[in-house]
């Protein structure tokens, strides 16, 4: 305690040492954080990063690790919690918590409802979300209903349910990962504000750019255990990055260019209304080429309509007003099943929604839709089932104690490459590829980058869709780039700079699209 | 929450106990019971009385299988209890009435069966309306259907003092040798798939529980063989219990080896997963119930046959006993879990519940009563030990 009074940490981990079962989750985690300070948290998945959250907030109770956790000096033994919320520590999770059917407000007040002769007051309710929000800069109306909302909006809402609570220390665990740049930018703000106003804050993110713009100070867990805090002013992203693997990554985008050849997919005119009777045009005019052996990105802003281009190709997603969609020269088929057989795969944005059957085990998934290869006349080949599913583990490295492992059980990176695995089994020409690196860690991504390039070398057709402009700038031969449902500009060589995709995708003229007359 | 915690899965010795545990949980139910009721009336145990249970067991036990694969998929059926009804009516009508033979009568009964039932799955699935709500509509409609089939009258299987296909399904038992020998090849068979799967476990490097595979081969080895030496000593095993053994091997088979199986389980874990991942969704479903129109027909038969005579009130509320024995033998209801042995043990549970209250001559109330609770207590069991494995 040698350091001057106020500058004592106002949460602080000594050691700690977290077991399930035999396995050791945190080996000997040690982390300060001082009072006013925004400091950053990374680590690949698995390095221990939500256990130790879990753990600084009671859901792991006291008694269950070893080590100490202390606030403000003194020693804490949260059992659940509400005790950590009530010393001051609120924790922004990953998977929100939100109640869809209700309102901002109601949502906002969730359990601290405010009353009047015993029922809610919801005047007052509306009123002070209505403050807090605007305080904060989130443009949410309180009366909203949160399945109304998108994804990045349901964020700061959940942010402004933390803040209602007058916290000392926040922990934001990937609140990033689904929002746009500008709701970032709105994110980044709050944490700024808060920070002036003693507020200290915790920050979890894969995304390093919002790392180095925000963070005082940046600790790196591996394996469990602290590696090492740095000073963000007096680092790079190189050195974090290496620290976070333990070998440094000298090209974060591998990509290595084939020669392109014949044209597998053809997409041209395409015009899709969203689902639903009114046929209002959710994508217009689309047309591009996709070759053997290329990687075509598709980036835009969110809303853009890049999720629902590779949707409706794969035929899950509304219907088409106009246009063609060809994959070597025949037209694509309407169902997901077709589009498989023809050499067309999906490797979904939404992996525990569209991508796992998550109670089911990790060999059940990864052959799914390869299936028929080792079930002539119905019945599964157990042998050769298991034979080929191990080559899938091994060659996509999904760390899993067995093929009978469940999948919903493994960490959101190698739930990744079991989706990925599943598509590829299936031997495809051309493969959809939406968001496929998000939310999973450094080394993890990298694995994925070398991936592609081996599709794009046995010449698969890759089509990417992607948030992150570095990863699409790095990954992708030629960019499309949608604005509104439309397209924004198209780019190859080098015409792609990060200033002229971001133009592109904020197209001005196009920012109204109208219904097709046709 | 635990997606992030990679290492907790590794953790597995104490869930496979608890898993097992509930397997031999059902077992432990049902020795209870039946102790239960033995001691209330020594004739529970009896070679006769067994022989009956056996019998009544078939049908119900038949059509719950059935059910598992319109569960598995997230389904249900409400309609099989009047379907049934009316396919075994159907089927006395076309002997009794056109003078059909009973093979033929059978076959035709059960095509219509097939048909019926893959016409409400393509609704259901086509139309995109709730099964509940269209196999609602079935038990109504197939009800009045059967009353006028059987013109509101008691139509027996067979002319007076006769025999035919029909009639014999409940009445015909195997000639004890025959028996025994039905059994030791049974016993053998399992022992040997016991042994061959314990042993591509090992080469594979998966987890092998030899121990418990032996357990388990032995303790139906002796149910086994002790329920066909006390078959033996009243009339032998009852042909309607081989049916149900066939039935049992063909779903078992059917969920379990088959891609059609696979594929009602991934529906079943996550629908829009299965859509994408490849999987005709509506294919499989209407096949799944297409296959429960062929058990409708097989339990209709029975049913009837074991009534002698198709009435206004063959198969009343047996799809509340099918939905029961799959519930009790750990099916879920939401999709994506279920076994063929755990739906065995659920229709034996509720059977044996059954017939044990008829001999101790409870009156229906209380035998409504009893089922009730033991199959709330049955689900409110099966939830509390899925939680606390899920904790671990």
């Amino acid at each position: 305690m040698g350091s001057p009074e106020g500058q004592k940490p106002v949460l602080e981990a000594r050691g700690l040492v977290k077991r399930f079962g035999t396995v050791l989750a945190l080996r000997g985690v040690d982390f300060d954080l001082r009072p006013a300070e925004v400091h950053a948290l990374c680590g690949e998945n698995g390095a221990g990063k939500s256990t130790l959250i879990k753990t600084l907030s009671g859901i792991w109770p006291h008694g269950s690790y070893e080590g100490e956790i202390l606030m403000g000096g003194q020693v804490q033994r949260f059992r659940t919690i509400a005790d950590s919320e009530r010393a001051g520590l609120s924790v922004i999770h990953q998977e929100l918590a939100l109640v869809p059917e209700m309102t901002v407000a109601e949502n906002v007040f969730l359990g601290h409802e405010p009353t009047r002769l015993g029922m809610v007051d919801h005047d007052r309710m509306l009123a002070e979300t209505d403050q807090l929000l605007s305080r904060w800069g989130i443009n949410v109306s309180a009366n909203a209903s949160i399945a109304d909302l998108g994804i990045g909006q349901r964020q700061l809402v959940e942010i402004a349910k933390a803040l209602r609570k007058d916290s000392k220390v926040l922990i934001l665990d990937e609140p990033s990962a689904a929002l746009t740049d500008k709701e970032v930018e709105v994110l980044l703000t709050i944490v700024r504000e808060l920070r002036s106003r003693g507020v200290s804050s915790v920050y979890i993110s894969h995304r390093l750019e919002e790392v180095f713009a925000l963070s005082d100070r940046i600790t790196v867990l591996r394996d469990g255990q602290t590696v090492i805090t740095l000073d963000t002013a007096q680092t790079d992203r190189a050195q974090v990055i290496a620290h976070m693997v333990g070998r440094p990554i000298d090209n974060l985008f591998p990509r290595r260019r084939s020669h392109p050849g014949k044209c597998l997919l053809s997409v041209k005119g395409l015009s899709v209304a969203e689902p639903g009777g009114e046929k209002k045009a959710r994508l217009s005019d689309i047309s591009f080429d996709l070759h053997q052996g290329e990687v075509l990105g598709i980036g835009g802003l969110m809303g853009a309509g890049r999720s629902e281009l590779l949707m409706h190709l794969f035929g899950i997603y509304g219907e088409r007003l106009s246009g063609t969609a060809e994959l070597e020269k025949a037209a694509v088929p309407g169902t997901p099943a077709a589009c498989i057989e023809q050499g067309l795969v999906l490797v979904t944005e939404d992996r525990k929604r569209f991508g796992l059957v998550l109670n089911q085990t990790v060999g059940f998934n990864l052959s799914l839709s390869a299936i028929d290869e080792f079930s002539p006349r119905g019945f599964v080949d157990r042998d050769q089932e298991i034979k080929r599913n191990s080559e899938y583990v091994d060659s996509m490295r999904i760390k899993a104690q067995n093929q009978e492992t469940i999948a919903g059980t493994l960490s959101g990176g190698n739930q990744q490459k079991i989706v990925i695995g599943k598509a590829l089994m299936t031997k495809p020409k051309v493969v959809l590829l939406d968001e496929p690196t998000r939310g999973i860690d450094v080394g993890a991504k990298f694995e994925i980058y070398e991936l592609i390039n081996d599709l794009t070398d046995q010449g698969v057709a890759v089509l990417l869709v992607s948030s992150e402009l570095p990863e699409l700038i790095g990954m992708s031969d030629r960019i499309l780039m949608l604005s509104n449902g439309r397209i924004g500009g198209s780019f190859s060589g080098s015409q792609i700079t990060q200033e002229a995709l971001l133009a592109a995708a904020m197209h001005p003229g196009q920012s109204e699209p109208q219904p097709e007359q046709s | 929450m635990t997606t992030q915690e990679p290492q907790a899965a590794k953790v597995s010795p104490p869930k496979q106990a608890k898993v097992n545990l509930r397997d031999f949980s059902m077992l432990i139910a049902l020795v209870l019971i039946s102790v239960v009721f033995s001691l209330m009336d020594p004739a529970f145990l009896s070679s006769r009385n067994l022989s009956q249970l056996a019998i009544e067991l078939s049908a119900t036990a038949v059509l719950s299988l059935g059910m598992l694969l319109i569960i598995v998929p997230g389904h249900i059926d409400l309609s099989v209890g009047s379907g049934l009804g009316l396919v075994g009516g159907l089927a006395a009508v076309l002997i009794t009435g056109k003078g059909l033979s009973a093979p033929l009568a059978l076959l035709v009964s059960a095509l219509v069966s097939v048909a019926l039932y893959a016409g409400m799955g393509a609704i259901i699935v086509k139309e995109k309306i709730p099964a509940f709500i269209i196999t609602l509509g079935g038990l109504l409609v197939f009800k009045g259907v059967h009353w006028l089939v059987i013109n509101n009258s008691t139509i027996p299987v067979v002319d007076g003092g006769e025999h035919n296909l029909y009639s014999i399904l409940t009445t015909y038992y195997l000639p004890p040798t025959l028996g025994y020998a039905m059994a030791a090849v049974i016993i053998g068979l399992l022992g040997l798939a016991a042994f061959n799967e314990l042993k591509k476990r090992k080469a594979r490097k998966l987890e092998a529980d030899s121990e418990g595979a032996f357990l388990s081969w032995f303790l139906s080895a002796q149910l086994l063989a002790l329920f066909v030496l006390v078959l033996n000593q009243y009339r032998g095993l009852p042909l309607s219990l081989i049916v149900l053994g066939a039935t049992a091997f063909v779903i078992h088979v059917l969920s379990q080896h088959f891609r059609f199986g696979r594929y009602l389980y991934a529906i079943g874990g996550n629908e829009e997963a299965a859509l994408v991942s490849g999987v005709p969704t509506d294919k499989v479903v209407i096949l799944a119930f297409a296959v429960m129109g062929v058990i409708v027909a097989i339990s209709g038969f029975l049913q009837t046959a074991f009534a002698g005579a198709s009435t206004t009130t063959t198969g009343a509320l047996m799809e509340l006993d099918a939905i029961a024995a799959c519930v009790i033998g750990g099916t879920s209801l939401k999709g994506g879990r279920g076994t063929v042995v755990g739906v065995l043990f659920g229709a034996l549970i509720m059977c044996v519940l059954l017939n044990g209250m008829t001999l101790l001559a409870l009156s229906p109330e209380m035998k409504f009563i009893a089922r009730g609770v033991v199959l709330t207590l049955a689900v409110w069991m099966d939830v509390r030990l899925s939680r606390s494995t899920a904790r671990a």
